[in-house]
């Protein structure tokens, strides 16, 4: 393939129409006759409904409906899907779309309302009196670990999965290594926060039984088989559109949520559109959140720092019902280990319910809890030992000569965790010299020399990115010599209408003008997975790659026959097939594209070209051969066998005011590997993003419930998400190790920024203060009790 | 229980616009859902996040925090009227995609309008003035840097520079 | 769906019972009753305006009354159907006289289509009960004189056998503006019928 395109910072595509204030979002569509949901949530975290009142609602002119449990029906009456079914899962419960006899969570939905517009349905829902028996919320993990109360009735030890994994023989490496350590590590909860909630719109139209809906989703392939089995309708009635999506991170990958069965289902009912875009206060208490866990770690390891023994013990807090399996904490567990050879390895962990909001996937996925607890791990051993942080690292790496490497664990897509590549010493070069590590004992003592507290951490990471089971993508070029790809998977932002553009210009040899891409919409593309676990580039960009060969390919072949050359001998260059080293024997791509298509009728003046008796050929042979299809296109899969690892290091430099516990962050440092890169400009774009999500979730962001389950923090002004004057400055330096995995060598970048971030937060702080810091988030009030208890 | 409706009318983007609305619809939803000026988004609906932010009489305002009867006769700018008189990219768009600005662009159209009013003021910020400028918006997406750059790529364009 | 309630009414069952078979007491007692057509003996077709909420409009249907108890208790059948969907009710009716008063309970099993089926069971129970109130408060307004002759004497548009009765124009209260459920209850007092589905509502809104 040319390399033209990839691997170019090119301006994203997709950028004039949004920054022109032309995007369409879901709560952009409106149309004539459209009504509007509210729901009716619990504002308890745990209690039985005994009666349901909407008497009051009658009195909202403008009211259209109030649908209960009663009103469902068949599988709109079960629960919601179990997404990822998985053995250890051994009690997965799911929510009804509206809570049958009881509620497990603040926020839980009870009742939807229809009426003709927002205003009203809110009206009308805030008018219905829902009596309920409160019953002892379960909270926290310490709660649901003791079990005094239950979340679910029927799981009597509130626990829904138990997963042990073992390498080796853990217990025993620990207790014959020369050092032991035993760390008690904690992180919080804290959620994806997109800027756009979640959001749906159905329109059914009676005429020919169809269903299409518009969701603000990370895949809407998935979400359209899910409402066709919940709503009992043929998969081919119904046609899920993803708009443009106003940032997911996880949040939106789970589906059907209760709203996106309930719409479509009402606009069926009331043969009307049908829009409810979820509010700030509902994004907090009804959708998902994540981080929550305890880890208690014990570690043996020899005179050098090198692992001997490791043995991870953790609880994390489910919420109240499990749709997404135990995906969070198996990806936790696995990929806690991160860059080193463990020596033997045993993790263990006890998915827990709780009276609160599911636990979903936030980016990084359970990753930044283990590669907390891995790195604080780490530095505890180089303090033990006295020795530097990164020489403790250094001797625990896993060796690019030994790529690659099984850590002997079981992932979460059922496979093996084999690290495909990377060169993990050349990454912790990369960044101590980035941040200045080996000068920086120089820096902190001048500091101190005039009363000021600074330090540095440094994290390593691996991120298993590119997970299957598969992507596809249909591209096509129109006899303009315009080119539309459509691949399945869905965009929130990740400037997939430009990367994918790239590729497939690069393999077809057209400017990248003339590629328009189309991301998650069922009617273009109907096999996808979906948009997460920094997969999109490596699954979408492979498959669009193989169909985008498949085109050339035949473009070749058509053209050679045209040309009467061999196909070899041809190139394609700005959008036209041409004879190397004679370029006046050439025919435009669109002419190329007018041939893969006979026609019967010249419907316009290119179309003669491709009538029965313009072209030439056997009339002994079928117009179009037993192996060929019509058209210049092709359908192009890409199926890895397992997932590609990506890897990185981050360094931080931090202040802590010695009166007021404040921490500032003087320097951030990215050293960050994920293959063979398409856009730098967009990789760097999401390292940033994903870096300012880190520094979030270690020193602002955490979702607050008190001891009755009331989430006390569900506002923009209570959950502090950084504003630019909280997020430092980022500096960057990619390693491309390619991965041999795909044919790009490409490897996910989507979540990496976000990764190592509570880990050298905590590690920095900790240098500056000299104070272990085993819990994050932490905010100066914490640091404040944190140095005073060091003083007691 | 019908409401009462209230005759709205204003200039929003140099154009004459209306609408009977109840006294409790938001500018937000005004300028959204009865003019059909999508670019103004609402991120949180109590005024912390920004992407609502339109010009009121040139000033940066919170569209989600107005009533919109309290804005009869003023006029209003929206991310749509941000453009450049000739119908392309106004500079500071065209800033934000130079400099990848955005990524899923929901926050973006309350970034344009605050640094357009900004830029009017304060032509010629430095680095740590472009920061300030664009602190009381959030954005979950970019991380902020490329929005610091596209600050000051947009002033440089305003001042005529092609950089 | 199955919608019951009951009410008391300042009268002996005797007259209950005869009011609710006259076609005079029902149009003007009816929310929403904007004709009444005797088509036969206890048998009537009516339009009324009703619907739930939003969701309304005006309702073409029949009712008829059946096994006849008095004074304790008949059964009702009505069916109806309009814009906004169909209704079809049975409704068993039953009076029971404590000191001169009588407790009406009525019992519907009522089968609620198109759109206005769609909106919700509970607001349509929630209508039906509430219609229903409205509508017995109607009749017992009528029978203690609370309420003064109607401003506009039915009209007799009919000879005997088919009499038209249409309903005079009143001001309803405003929350009023309901009907399937309405329908329900009015049913159950005959109204059922347009029990259908009805509901009173407001006349003219919208």
């Amino acid at each position: 393939m040319t390399t033209k395109l990839f691997g170019e910072p090119i301006p994203r595509r997709e950028d004039p129409r949004l920054v022109a204030g032309a995007g369409r979002y879901l709560d952009d569509i409106d149309e004539p006759g459209q009504l509007a949901a509210a729901f009716v949530r619990s504002p308890h975290a745990h209690a039985s409904i005994v009666d349901i009142d909407v008497t009051g609602a009658l009195e909202v002119d403008g009211l259209v409906a109030v649908y209960t449990y009663e009103d469902l029906a068949g599988p709109l009456a079960q629960p919601l899907p179990l997404l990822i079914p998985h053995p250890s899962l051994r009690a997965a419960r799911t929510p009804y779309p509206l809570a049958k006899d009881r509620v497990r969570h603040v926020g839980e939905a009870v009742a939807m309302v229809v009426a003709t517009d927002r205003y009203l349905a809110e009206d009308a829902a805030q008018r219905i009196r829902v009596t309920y028996q409160p019953l002892p919320p379960v909270v926290g993990l310490d709660a649901a670990s003791k079990a005094g109360h239950l979340v679910h009735e029927d799981v009597p030890d509130n626990v829904s999965a138990h997963l042990v994994q073992e390498v080796g023989d853990a217990a025993a490496a620990i207790a014959a290594a020369p050092h032991r350590l035993h760390l008690e590590l904690h992180i919080e909860r804290s959620a994806s926060m997109p800027m756009e909630g979640r959001g749906v719109h159905a329109r059914w139209d009676e005429t020919d039984r169809s269903l299409r809906v518009y969701s603000s989703t990370q895949t809407s392939t998935s979400l359209r088989f899910a409402l066709a089995a919940k709503l009992d309708l043929p998969v081919d009635r119904v046609e899920v559109v993803t708009p443009d999506v106003g940032g997911g991170f996880g949040v939106k990958i789970v589906h059907p949520w209760p709203e996106e069965v309930l719409v479509p289902w009402a606009a069926i009912r009331l043969r009307r559109p049908v829009k409810w875009a979820e509010d700030r206060r509902e994004h907090f208490i009804s959708s998902a959140h994540e981080r929550g866990q305890q880890h208690s770690v014990d570690v043996g390891f020899d005179d050098d720092g090198r692992l001997l023994g490791l043995s991870v013990k953790f609880l994390h807090d489910n919420g109240a019902y499990t749709p997404y399996g135990i995906i969070v904490p198996q990806v936790t567990s696995t990929q806690l280990p991160g860059p080193y050879r463990l020596g033997a390895y045993r993790v263990e962990f006890h998915s827990l319910y709780t009276n609160t909001v599911q636990v979903t996937p936030y980016r990084g996925a359970g990753r930044p809890h283990g590669v907390f607890v891995m790195e604080r791990t780490m530095d505890a051993i180089a303090a033990a030992l006295g020795l530097d942080r990164t020489v403790v690292r250094e001797r625990n790496f896993i060796q690019p000569e030994q790529m690659p490497y099984d850590q002997g664990l079981i992932f979460q897509d059922g496979r093996p965790l084999v690290y495909d590549s990377g060169d993990y010493p050349a990454a912790l070069r990369l960044a101590k010299k980035l941040v200045g590590w080996d000068e920086f004992t120089a820096v902190r003592e001048q500091a101190r020399a005039q009363g000021r507290r600074v330090g540095i951490g440094i994290a390593c990471y691996v991120e298993g990115t590119g997970v299957g089971p598969y992507e596809g993508a249909y591209v096509r070029v129109e006899t303009t010599g315009k080119v539309v790809v459509a691949t399945g998977l869905t965009t929130q932002g990740q400037g997939h209408e430009t990367v994918f553009a790239q590729i497939a210009a690069d393999q077809l040899g057209v400017p990248v003008e003339n590629v328009n891409v189309v991301t998650g919409d069922t009617r273009r593309f109907a096999f996808a997975v979906g948009t997460f676990a920094s997969r999109a580039a490596v699954m979408s960009g492979n498959a669009v790659a193989a169909a985008a060969g498949k085109v050339r390919a035949k473009a070749l072949r058509i053209a050679g026959e045209a040309l009467e050359v061999d196909p070899a001998d041809l190139s394609i260059v700005d959008g036209v097939v041409s004879v190397k080293g004679t370029p006046q024997a050439a025919i435009p791509l669109a002419s190329v594209a007018v041939l893969a298509n006979p026609l019967r009728y010249a419907f316009d003046e290119q179309a003669k070209q491709a009538t029965q008796f313009a072209v030439g050929g056997g009339i002994h042979r079928p117009p179009v051969a037993e192996d060929d299809e019509p058209g210049l296109a092709a359908t192009g899969y890409y199926s890895p066998v397992r997932s590609t690892f990506a890897n990185g290091v981050h360094a931080a430099v931090v202040e802590t005011d010695p009166e007021t516990a404040e921490i500032r962050i003087l320097r951030y440092c990215v050293v960050h590997d994920c293959g063979r890169l398409i856009n730098p400009r967009i990789v760097q774009g999401q390292v940033h993003g994903g870096v300012a999500q880190g520094v979030g979730g270690a020193l602002y962001e955490r979702i607050v419930y008190d001891e009755h389950g009331q989430l006390l923090n569900a506002s923009y002004m209570d959950f502090l998400i950084p504003y630019a004057s909280e997020v430092p400055a980022i500096e960057i330096d990619h390693l491309q190790t390619p991965s041999p995995l795909n044919p790009l060598g490409i490897k996910g970048a989507g979540e990496a920024g976000v990764i190592p971030g509570a880990a050298v937060l905590a590690a920095a702080i900790e240098d500056a203060e000299g104070i272990p810091v085993h819990r994050m988030p932490i905010c100066p009030s914490e640091l404040w009790e944190l140095r005073n208890a060091d003083h007691r | 229980m019908a409401e009462p409706m209230h005759e709205v009318a204003l200039t929003v983007n140099g154009v004459p616009r209306g609408a009977a609305v109840p006294a409790r619809r938001l500018l937000s939803d005004f300028l959204r859902h009865d003019l059909g000026l999508t670019g103004t988004h609402v991120g949180c609906e109590h005024g912390v996040c920004g992407a609502c932010t339109v010009l009121l009489d040139g000033e940066p305002v919170r569209s989600c925090l107005l009533f919109a009867v309290t804005v009869d006769g003023a006029e209003v700018t929206t991310v749509e009227g941000c453009r450049s008189a000739d119908g392309g990219l106004g500079p500071v768009q065209q800033a934000f995609q130079d400099c990848h600005g955005l990524q899923c662009g929901f926050c973006t159209p309350g970034f344009i309008t605050t640094v357009t009013a900004y830029l009017r003021e304060n032509p010629d910020p430095d680095q740590e003035q472009a920061r300030d400028a664009i602190g009381g918006n959030l954005c979950r997406c970019t991380g902020y840097q490329n929005i610091v750059a596209s600050v000051l790529r947009a002033a440089q364009l305003q001042r005529g520079g092609a950089g | 769906m199955r919608i019951t309630g009951e009410a008391g009414l300042r009268a002996p069952a005797g007259e209950v019972f005869k009011a609710l078979h006259d076609p005079e007491v029902l149009v003007r007692t009816i929310p929403g009753c904007r004709r009444l057509d005797l088509v036969g003996p206890d048998s009537y077709t009516m339009v009324v305006h009703a619907g739930v909420a939003a969701v309304k409009g005006e309702f073409a249907g029949e009712v008829r009354l059946s096994d006849p108890d008095p004074p304790h208790g008949f059964t009702l059948h009505a069916s109806g159907s309009g814009a906004p969907g169909t209704v079809t009710a049975t409704v068993d009716v039953t009076l029971v006289e404590v000191d001169g008063s009588t407790v009406v309970s009525y019992a519907a099993d009522a089968e609620i289509g198109g759109m206005i089926g769609g909106v919700g069971q509970r607001l349509l129970g929630s209508v039906a009960t509430k219609t229903a109130a409205e509508f017995f408060a109607a009749v017992d307004a009528e029978m203690t004189g609370a309420v003064g002759p109607a401003a506009v004497e039915p009209t007799r548009a009919e000879p005997a056998q088919k009499r038209s009765f249409v309903a005079p124009v009143r001001p309803r209260p405003a929350p009023a503006t309901f009907l399937a459920g309405a329908i329900v209850g009015a049913a159950a007092a005959l109204l059922g019928a347009l029990v259908g589905g009805l509901v009173a509502t407001r006349a003219g809104r919208r």
